[in-house]
């Protein structure tokens, strides 16, 4: 790549420097805009037009946040939000696979639990809430199942139709080369499936971090979700806001792990 | 070997919840030990089908199929080459080559990894071992996708328009590829095509089918030196004289 550096006429290396500035430019401007807001709202509060008992100010949030972390309670908060939402991921997301293989093998299953996975899919798992904390009991368990099942139907659903999608022609040239289904299971569908499972993933990540939440406003004693619904309920805003912060800093830590993923699992497709 | 591969009073329907659909009625034919034989016909025929029939992917409603005096199993080892390469993106062209033998978990046996190499050595594809599909040409990757079934040393090679989605320049010298390599390796081959310049380029035979249900109207034999390539076998003085009588069959509407 370097060697052909040299060779650029002036209109590509024009072309090079536009695409450059351009990017630089979309980036001054998204941290003008955060800049901006931090400080209009830093300003505003400040002054007295908006009420900081009410929406908080961002030097409020960060006292508390200090607050917290002086406690030792901040890392314990992040922590068992985190062990929840990481376990109730990968539960969803390997079981969501598994459930897909197993339909995938299985045309006449597929057929019949059709309309019952439909109605799954519908359903607002939140409603759920009751029956799962008394047959889970109102505690960690109650949370994780309710990330696992608000992440779980929809991972079942792609996976399967990815799985599904699956070219007839390859796996008729498997076939007569003498592949049994588990071999074009394993050697084809699988991995052909691959960029999709990195969608889902990607799904999951937002996901496994709203049933986290929803499962810690019904029973949590501790938490981010526990962190809010206690700040709401005793009217600190500081408390709420800066949970929420936090939240966003980690889905986004999250997300970005999974985005490295994406680029490596991307490299050979067709 | 005049009846390597037979086809037996072959008839085959589908089955529809609209009702039953015959698609073949009484294909009877054989080929040689390393012949090249094609199927032409008009399209939605069944020339695709009677290939299915050959690999055993389908069975037949009547009649049999035989293969060096025995019936097709599981196990009959057959080659088949589609319309697009169908390579795996994910894995390199040795990996894709390879997966036949991984299949036949033949994947440790000294004498099919050497078969590989002298395939890959020979055909020119040694040096993209480890390059992915992506990074080869159209031509390259039906080359490679040709040496995929070489590696299993089928019996047969069943050949479904494997140049129809190349561009003309392309397909042409992908076919005369194909065709040596296939001649060089003593296969047979049955290729299947609506193509009738590309089938008489390259075969021994022609087999000419009905609209459906597909019966066999005639079986030309093409007398032009197999020693030439596809590609001047085009130039031979008698090759106009074989389209027109193809066309004319083809076209003919007698029942």
């Amino acid at each position: 790549m370097k060697k052909n550096k040299i060779n650029y006429s002036k209109e590509h290396k024009k072309y090079l420097k536009q695409i450059k500035i351009d990017k630089f430019t979309t980036l001054v401007a998204q941290v003008l805009l955060l800049v901006a807001i931090v400080g209009l709202w830093e300003l505003l509060t400040y002054v007295g037009v908006l009420d900081a008992f009410f929406i908080s100010s961002p030097s409020r949030m960060i006292n508390e946040l200090v607050e917290l972390f002086k406690d030792g309670m901040l890392f314990y908060h992040i922590g068992v939000t985190l062990y929840e939402t990481l376990i109730g991921f990968l539960i969803a997301t390997v079981l969501g696979t598994l459930i897909a293989i197993i339909l995938w093998w299985s045309r006449k299953l597929r057929k019949i639990l059709e309309p019952y996975i439909v109605i799954l899919n519908a359903l607002p798992k939140i409603a759920l809430g009751p029956v799962i904390i008394i047959w889970v009991g109102a505690g960690t368990g109650a949370i994780i199942t309710m990330c696992i099942l608000i992440c779980i139907v929809i991972t079942t659903l792609s996976m399967l139709s990815a799985f599904l999608e699956c070219d007839e022609d390859k796996i008729s040239l498997m076939r007569s080369m003498g592949a049994n289904k588990f071999q074009i299971l394993v050697k084809l569908v699988i991995p052909n499936a691959l960029t999709e499972f990195v969608s889902v993933l990607k799904i999951n990540v937002g996901m496994s971090w709203v049933g986290t939440i929803m499962g810690e406003y019904l029973v949590s004693k501790a938490g981010l979700g526990y962190l809010i619904v206690y700040g709401g309920q005793v009217f600190q805003l500081d408390l709420v806001m800066a949970s929420t912060l936090v939240l966003c800093i980690l889905a986004c830590v999250m997300y970005l792990f999974v985005g490295l993923l994406e680029k490596k699992v991307r490299k050979h497709k067709e | 070997m005049d009846n390597y591969l037979q086809l037996k009073d072959i008839s085959l329907s589908y089955h529809t919840k609209e009702g039953e659909v015959l698609a073949l009625k009484n294909i009877d034919f054989s080929v040689k030990k390393n012949e090249f034989v094609s199927i032409v016909g008009p399209s939605g025929c069944g020339k695709t089908t009677i290939l299915s029939l050959i690999s055993g992917l389908l069975k037949p409603s009547s009649g049999e199929v035989l293969l060096d005096g025995e019936k097709i199993t599981k196990d009959t080892s057959i080659g088949y080459m589609f319309q697009r390469d169908n390579l795996f993106p994910w894995r390199t062209i040795y990996k894709n080559v390879t997966i036949g033998l991984e299949i036949k978990h033949q994947k440790k046996d000294k004498e099919s990894l050497s078969h590989v190499d002298d395939l890959l050595n020979k055909y020119g594809l040694h040096d993209f071992k480890n390059s992915y599909p992506s990074q080869l040409s159209g031509g390259m990757r039906q080359r490679a996708a040709l040496i995929r079934t070489l590696c299993l040393k089928p019996k047969i090679l069943l050949l479904d328009e494997p140049f129809s989605a190349l561009d003309y320049q392309t397909k042409l010298s992908v076919c005369d590829d194909v065709h040596s390599i296939i001649t060089k390796e003593n296969q047979t081959a049955i290729l299947v095509t609506h193509d009738i310049s590309e089938a008489i380029s390259v075969s021994d035979r022609i087999i000419v089918l009905s609209k459906r249900p597909a019966t066999i109207k005639c079986i030309q034999k093409i007398e032009i030196d197999r020693a030439l390539t596809p590609l001047k076998r085009r130039e031979s003085p008698e090759f106009s004289k074989y389209f027109d009588l193809i066309y004319r069959e083809l076209t003919s509407e007698k029942k």
